[in-house]
């Protein structure tokens, strides 16, 4: 309670304050930026120089700022360009022109508690900023920077609206199904999870987890900084090991009165990204004959119509999204504040994500400018629509499965206008998207409030408050009427879930900035953290409903809207998870001689409650220097190099993720009067320890027109953590331990930028990155653990992958494959020795491109990236549309009926479905016309068409090589196994933005 | 003024930074939704015993009533039961065959979720005694836990075992042998007088003690020496003993239907001794023992109100089958598509075959539980089909190799819904669970083991052992034997041994493979399973097991 009242306080006084603000007689002064070339820069920071006052100019490079009259000089700056000031006495309009420098040191890096000059950066941070971002179909902060950064994997893990993302920062160095990086927003350090349930419905699998950024506005970002190596990450301790992303959101910079940007786009999709191959329904007639199926003339085999089941079940409905900026402010404080509204249709008719985000944020100062308040607020309300689209669905309950499968010849609905349900196959697809109600709401506050003093010049103080709280409900509705469902028809079937996650920061953090001697500069910062998050869940539900059971009498009230309709009433559950607490001290010391030589020591000491008694804290150091070669005097006049720096960093970083609770012993209760213990006392549990070493140089060439970067690394994560096969008898198959293993991530990264060419009326800017990665586990002596699970029929309890010694993470196990006998039956592992190592599903190169080409006021953005040198276990093609299925009147596909497999052949999961998973895809393509200002009131409007997703380079047979369906087994992750995945579209936008 | 007003707020905020850091948490974890053992003593109490005694109770369900677990190591491994690869279906990258077969190897996924659900048992039942249990509760917790070692004994030759509040990041002691054998006598033997005498087949009464007491001497020769049991005098008589008692005790007699001791109202069955008890209709921690029927039935059997009630895989050999006698051809027993036909005309025929009409079936569905062969049929008697439109009529021939390919590769071999689908709701939506109970102990198995015990005592006493046998005959419509012999080791479905008998009554009831083995012929060859070596008389530790507790030894072979 107090906590509230504090944040009441805290969030009520900078508001105060702001309106405040004095109005001063200010002059106003206006302005053109250009680069060398003469082009305008758009976007510039234009500040008064010494203050937090400032603008940026609009699409032509124009400005105007209103300045107090005590203001000498403008400064002005833009990412890639070295920072200039202006002088502005006595003028009321000035033009700038900036110089060309992608090696803009004194741009500051978000680097964690604070930001560093990226000159004095030592570990290997990838920064993206917003003008680099990718565009359109965004749901999602990760999505903005796939392909970007070199070594950083972002798979979004299916098409759908709102699909979770699989992120990997230098390769998996984790055995545990979560995986992904810390996410840290304006400071903040996330929680990771996401307060929006999961559903799980008996024969209709569990549908896939949603992203847990969804309630960021896109828009709002700034920039994104990735830690890469243990010397950026090592300040997030035992969180940091699986990579640290930070999220910086916009301020305001305007100056002199209220600036608002606005934005719209409406959006459709133009069809599948890529298709997978079944048959047309003229081919599903040739293979009746082909395979002499009986009874070939029976309405049950040829429905004697002509359907294209993947076209019907898409969605081209427009949507739309609408976005508003207004910012300002003045010496004494700025503010800003955004909302977005948006309501994307999937690509999958009856899904979606419709999102509602505000924003409000500013600083204000006190005390004489020596207190500065900050504040952020951000409110994100996410509405997700799901269909039957589930990750391990068995033989049926699947839209895309039922799609897949959906005989060509039948007519999707009666002549009465119902539904037509066959009693073959896995159903109509259309009824199952229409029997299923299912809708998520979410919603997200993230609020943050700092205070920093400056207790001298030098030394400032900052505490930081932050509460982050997510409450989700979803509403699973299955109607009675839908035919086939053992457990749904006739009966129909409601479940209400709810879930909260509460996550609470405080941070306190003292930095030392100065200059000890002429030539050794020092950056210290010290801080104490405390965070705490928990989760809490419950659900109850309902079946046997007296409503729509049949198609005739549909009535449009959902079961989850009267559960106590339902003849049977599920258990109610209810689950409160342990409070997660940590608390660490830290430390970072940056010192840098002359601009030559640099070094940077981290430490942080963290303690958590999920840890076991005999290891309550640990500690993670790293260390990292720095050689900047081209500031000596003997490489100042090369004509080679304008910049050249040499990097090394050593470090530990932790990792915690796995379930709270799990050190301690534990009995539950469980329903009708039942009570057991459940988890096992494990005093020594503790976190998992990655060691890794960066050796990397950056570089610019030709003045700066040509720069990137180079990395080596080398990571060892070891004390796993992961889940043991509990020591029997024991109260569940397992355990969490840490395991006496390494999981080794050697590789390195290659980044390159040019210029190619810079005039007032033409420019081309390329960017491209590499990087290559292996993995391998090493040093583990126990059971192969199998994971990877292969659904549908007649696979049940087969597996695709396993942890095994020297071999790399979630490798490929499986029978071989042999060819086809005599009879056109599929001949596996015939001599009986079971599955074999055959491949690896880890990407061993990642690559990204981008370029933008600029002529006058029009310009291209092309977006692209892809993996290579992995494979794909093909799910759907061994047990969805495989030839067997045409006996049965079900459609197969392209692939099956072009071998000479016959439809007598058994289902086995086997090498035989093992594809290689290359690919390119060309993620988005914008082209964008600038008018400038067109009125008075109307500035920098600007209009775009992109098109994202439009296509991709693969020989993979799936929907998308891009696929990460969660496949684990008993918590160990799986990867680029597909199976029915919700499909890619293609989808096209156009839109404008402008300002007021 | 100025420099004051500086070093005030210097302070100030210093004051803070260090009150935030001395005042930190000491990290200790508060669990949410459970409770840590401290928390369990004060809050469950004397009377909250039970609830832990419950849960071992409810872990009876995952390994007594899936198709996946004991069923499958129990009776797919011999000839009661088998699940041919039907084209896409039941191929499940062979596990099903490799049981029929024997060639399964320790990686066996039914071979470890067996393992482990029994040391669940184990588990739980362990810990009851670690909260200072009633003595009912505790011999309870020990029937509990030695019918859970009883199991592991029998298919694994060893078990680990656990004293209540040992440290459970330790491995445990495993036991094997005859020492393991006796341990569980002796733990058992002190447990019994303990027990409660009435309150049904769902708690562990004296009978359900005395009838796995029974279990563990006559099959102490088997555990001792697989390839060549051999059986003492002592043991056998402690059989007899036993069973007598529970005999004599007059609690238990036969039901008038067989099939009654498996419909959804079977909890009140007078043969049942110890049972897995479920309700209609209420999840009560399990889902029923659907499974039962539904891993065996066609697809389309039922599908007007059991949606996916069939999953068209569990057959039986036909071999088995004939070992009901030369009086029940192949084609199958009664094949009425006239629904009304309530009286059957074949009386004389061994009623424990089913196929006949059954009210509360066959009258809402059409379904005759029992042995399947042949045409079936609807509630209106209308032949059904096969999903190609063929005529569903169960064909006893399964391919060799237990792969089917052809156009019948549906309807092979025959099935057994031996447990009568719950009907309880009549026509309307079957919404799970069934409340059919789960027999685990049942009566005549009791009659029949003293029956053996008589044979296999060091004074064979056959001609009390034929009567025993043909009292149960009588009552299940079947002739009476001329005389019995224990085994034909020729041919394991000789219709004329006890262990024909012990198949035809209890049948699907997982012990087949115990029995096979104590009779010594649970290596020779028959349908569908062309090798055999004895490595197979045991199941191997699972891998993941074996490399958790290194106490634990691999079994020869694997």
């Amino acid at each position: 309670m107090t906590t509230t009242r504090f944040l009441r306080v805290l969030l009520l006084c900078p508001l105060l304050l702001i309106m405040q603000i004095s109005w001063a007689q200010n002059t106003t002064i206006s302005g053109k930026v250009t680069d060398d070339k003469g082009a305008p820069v758009a976007g510039a920071s234009v500040l008064v120089k010494g203050t937090k006052t400032g603008t940026s100019t609009d699409a032509t490079g124009n400005f105007t700022i209103s300045v107090p009259p005590s203001a000498q000089s403008l400064t002005v700056s833009y990412v890639g360009f070295g920072a200039q000031d202006v002088s502005i006495s006595g003028k009321t309009s000035v033009t700038v022109t900036l110089t060309t420098s992608n090696q803009n040191l004194n741009e500051v890096v978000v680097i964690g508690y604070g930001g560093v000059r990226k000159k004095d950066l030592t570990g290997a941070v990838s920064v993206v900023g917003a003008k680099d971002f990718n565009q359109g179909g965004i749901s999602a902060p990760d999505q903005l920077v796939q392909s970007k950064v070199a070594g950083v994997l972002v798979t979004v893990n299916s098409g759908e609206p709102g699909a979770g993302t699989t992120i990997q920062i230098r390769g998996s160095s984790s055995l545990r199904a979560s995986n992904n990086p810390l996410y840290v927003i304006d400071g903040v350090p996330l929680d990771g999870r996401n307060a929006e349930p999961q559903a799980t419905i008996t024969g209709f699998g569990t549908t896939p987890a949603s992203n847990p950024l969804l309630f960021i506005n896109p828009n709002d970002i700034a920039s994104i900084s990735i830690l890469k190596d243990a010397s950026a990450a090592a300040i997030y301790g035992a969180r940091g090991a699986n990579g640290v992303i930070e999220i910086t959101t916009k301020k305001a910079t305007a100056s002199g009165g209220m600036k608002i940007d606005a934005g719209v786009s409406y959006g459709t999709y133009a069809g599948y990204m890529k298709k997978f191959g079944v048959l047309s329904s003229s081919q599903f007639v040739n293979a009746l004959t082909k395979y002499n199926v009986p009874n070939a003339d029976s309405p049950f085999i040829n429905g004697g119509h002509s359907t294209d089941a993947l076209n019907a079940i898409t969605n081209s409905t427009v949507t739309q999204a609408y976005n508003l900026a207004i910012s300002g402010g003045n010496e004494n404080g700025r503010y800003r504040a955004s909302f977005y509204a948006s309501d994307p249709q999937g690509f999958i008719k009856n899904t979606g994500l419709d999102k509602y985000v505000g924003t409000f944020s500013g600083t204000t100062y006190g005390l004489n400018k020596k207190l500065t308040i900050d504040f952020n607020l951000v409110e994100g309300n996410v509405g997700h629509t799901f269909t039957a689209i589930g990750n391990t669905v068995g033989s049926q309950g699947d839209a895309i499965t039922a799609a897949l499968q959906w005989n060509p010849t039948f007519s999707f609905y009666n002549p009465d206008g119902t539904y037509n349900q066959p009693t073959t196959g896995t159903g109509n697809p259309l009824a199952l998207i229409g029997a299923v109600n299912d809708r998520a709401v979410t919603n997200t506050v993230l609020a943050n409030i700092s205070g920093s003093y400056k207790i001298l010049p030098n030394l400032e103080y900052k505490l930081l408050y932050s509460i982050n709280n997510s409450a989700g409900s979803r509403n699973t509705n299955y109607d009675g009427w839908l035919s086939g469902y053992s457990g749904i028809s006739g009966l129909g079937l409601g479940v209400i879930q709810n879930a909260k996650l509460n996550s609470q920061t405080f941070t306190h953090t003292l930095t030392y900035n100065a200059n000890i001697t002429k030539k050794l500069h020092l950056t210290a910062l010290g801080g104490y953290e405390y965070w705490t998050s928990q989760y809490s869940a419950n659900a109850f539900g309902a079946t046997g409903f007296n409503t729509n059971l049949t198609q005739q009498t549909i009535v449009p009230v959902l079961y989850t809207s009267m559960l106590q309709d339902g003849n049977t009433q599920f258990l109610p559950f209810t689950y409160l998870d342990p409070k997660i607490e940590i608390q660490s001290f830290f430390a970072r010391a940056i010192l840098n001689w002359d601009d030559k030589y640099l070094l940077t020591a981290t430490l942080r000491d963290d303690g958590s409650s999920k840890f076991g008694a005999n290891n309550k804290y640990g500690t993670f150091p790293s260390v990292a220097g720095r050689w900047t070669v081209s500031n000596e005097n003997f490489m100042k006049n090369s004509k080679v190099f304008s910049t050249l720096a040499i990097r090394a960093s050593y470090g530990i970083t932790g990792n915690q993720e796995y379930p709270a609770g799990s050190a301690e012993e534990q009995f539950a209760f469980s329903a009708y009067n039942t009570f057991g213990q459940v988890n096992v006392y494990n005093p020594n549990l503790q976190w998992e320890q990655t060691t890794s070493t960066d050796f990397g140089f950056d570089y610019g060439l030709m003045k700066g027109r040509i720069y990137g970067s180079f990395d080596y690394y080398d990571k060892n994560t070891t004390d796993l953590l992961y889940q043991s096969q509990a020591i029997q008898p024991a109260p569940a198959t397992s355990t969490w331990q840490n395991l006496n293993a390494t999981l080794s991530n050697k590789g390195f990264e290659f980044s390159i930028g040019a210029n190619l060419v810079q005039s007032s009326n033409f420019s081309w800017d390329i960017g491209f990155n590499i990087a290559n990665n292996k993995n391998l586990l090493t040093n583990y002596t126990g059971a192969l653990i199998q994971t990877g699970q292969v659904n549908g029929q007649g696979v049940s309890g087969a597996f695709a992958e396993a942890i095994a010694n020297n071999e790399p993470l979630d490798a490929f196990y499986l029978k071989p494959f042999q060819g086809f006998d005599n009879n056109g039956n599929q001949i596996v592992d015939s001599a009986g020795k079971g599955p074999v190592f055959a491949g690896d599903p880890n990407p061993h190169t990642l690559y990204g491109v981008s370029t933008t080409l600029r002529y006058k006021k029009l310009s291209l953005l092309i977006n692209g990236g892809g993996a290579g040198g992995f494979l794909i276990y093909n799910n759907t093609a061994t047990s969805v549309t495989d030839i067997s299925g045409i006996s049965k009147g079900v459609n197969i596909g392209t692939s099956a009926y072009n071998s000479i497999e016959e439809p007598s052949s058994a289902v086995e999961a086997s090498t035989r479905f093992l594809e290689s998973g290359n690919y390119f895809k060309l993620r988005n393509v914008r082209l964008q016309y600038i008018f400038g200002d067109v009125a008075k009131v109307v500035k920098n409007l600007s209009v775009y068409v992109s098109g994202s997703n439009l296509f991709v380079i693969t020989k993979f047979t799936g929907f998308d090589p891009e696929v990460s369906i969660d496949k684990s087994n008993g918590g160990y992750p799986s990867q680029s196994i597909e199976y029915a995945p919700y499909p890619t579209g293609r989808s096209i936008a156009v839109g404008l933005n402008f300002s007021l | 003024m100025k420099l004051y007003k500086k070093i005030r707020i210097a302070s100030v905020a210093l004051i803070l930074f260090a009150a935030a850091i001395t005042g930190c948490t000491k990290l200790n974890e508060t669990l949410g939704s459970n409770l840590n053992s401290t928390q369990t003593a004060n809050a469950v109490g004397a009377a909250g015993v039970q609830l832990l005694l419950n849960a071992a109770y409810v872990d009876l369900g995952t390994p007594f009533t899936a198709q996946d677990h004991v069923f499958s190591l129990e009776e797919n491994s011999t000839d009661e039961s088998l699940v041919p690869t039907r084209g896409p279906d039941w191929d499940d990258n062979g596990v099903w065959r490799v049981i029929h077969n024997h060639t399964w190897t320790a990686a066996h996924s039914q071979v470890q979720s067996v393992f482990e659900s029994l040391n669940k048992l184990n588990f739980d039942a362990t810990n009851v005694l670690d909260f200072k249990p009633s003595a009912a509760q505790a011999a309870q917790a020990y029937f509990l836990r030695d019918l859970s070692l009883y199991f592991l004994l029998d298919m694994y030759g060893q078990f680990p075992i656990r004293n209540p509040g040992d440290n459970l990041l330790l491995a445990p002691k495993v036991l094997s042998g005859d020492s393991a054998t006796q341990f569980i006598i002796t733990e058992l033997t002190a447990a019994i007088p303990n027990l409660p005498t009435s309150g049904g087949p769902s708690i562990a009464t004296q009978n359900a003690g005395n009838t796995l007491l029974m279990k563990l001497y006559l099959n102490r020769g088997m555990f001792a020496n697989r390839t060549s049991p051999t059986f003492a005098d002592a043991d056998m008589q402690q059989v007899i003993t036993l069973g007598n008692a529970i005999i004599n005790s007059g609690q238990y007699s036969y039901m008038a239907n067989y099939f009654d001791n498996f419909n959804a109202t079977n909890s009140g069955s007078t043969e049942s001794i110890f049972a897995y008890a479920n309700t209609s209709g209420v999840s009560a921690n399990n889902s029923g023992p659907d499974a039962f029927w539904m891993m065996t039935e066609h697809y389309n059997q039922e599908a007007a109100y059991v949606p996916n009630a069939g999953w068209n895989g569990f057959s039986t050999t036909s071999d088995f089958y004939n070992s009901f006698g030369a009086v029940t051809p192949l084609t199958g027993v009664t094949n009425f598509p006239n629904v009304s036909a309530i009286n059957n005309p074949d009386t004389a025929v061994d009623s424990r075959l089913g196929g006949r009409y059954y009210n509360g079936a066959t009258n809402i569905s059409g379904q005759r539980p029992g042995f399947q062969i042949g045409q079936q049929y609807d509630v209106n008697g209308v032949a059904l089909m096969d999903r190609k439109g063929n005529a569903l009529a169960f064909d006893p021939t399964i391919a060799s190799n237990m792969i089917e390919t052809g156009s019948n590769l549906e309807v092979t071999g025959i099935r057994v819904p031996k447990y009568v689908p719950d009907f309880t709701k009549g026509t309307t939506y079957y919404e799970g669970p069934s409340g059919n109970w789960v027999q685990i102990f049942r009566y005549p198995d009791v009659v029949l083991m003293v029956a053996e015990a008589k044979m296999r005592e060091a004074a064979p006493d056959n001609a009390g052992a034929l009567a025993l046998v043909n009292a149960l005959r009588t009552a299940r419509g079947a002739q009476p034997m001329p005389s019995i012999a224990l085994v034909d080791a020729s041919n394991v479905d000789d219709p004329g041994t006890m262990l024909a008998e012990r198949g035809r009554e209890l049948y699907w009831e997982e012990m087949r493979r115990t029995d096979l083995l104590r009779f010594g012929v649970f290596n020779v060859i028959w349908q569908y399973k062309p090798t055999d070596a004895p490595m197979y008389d045991i199941y191997p530790i699972p891998t993941a097991d074996l490399s958790a507790n290194p106490n634990l030894k691999q079994n020869t072979g694997y």
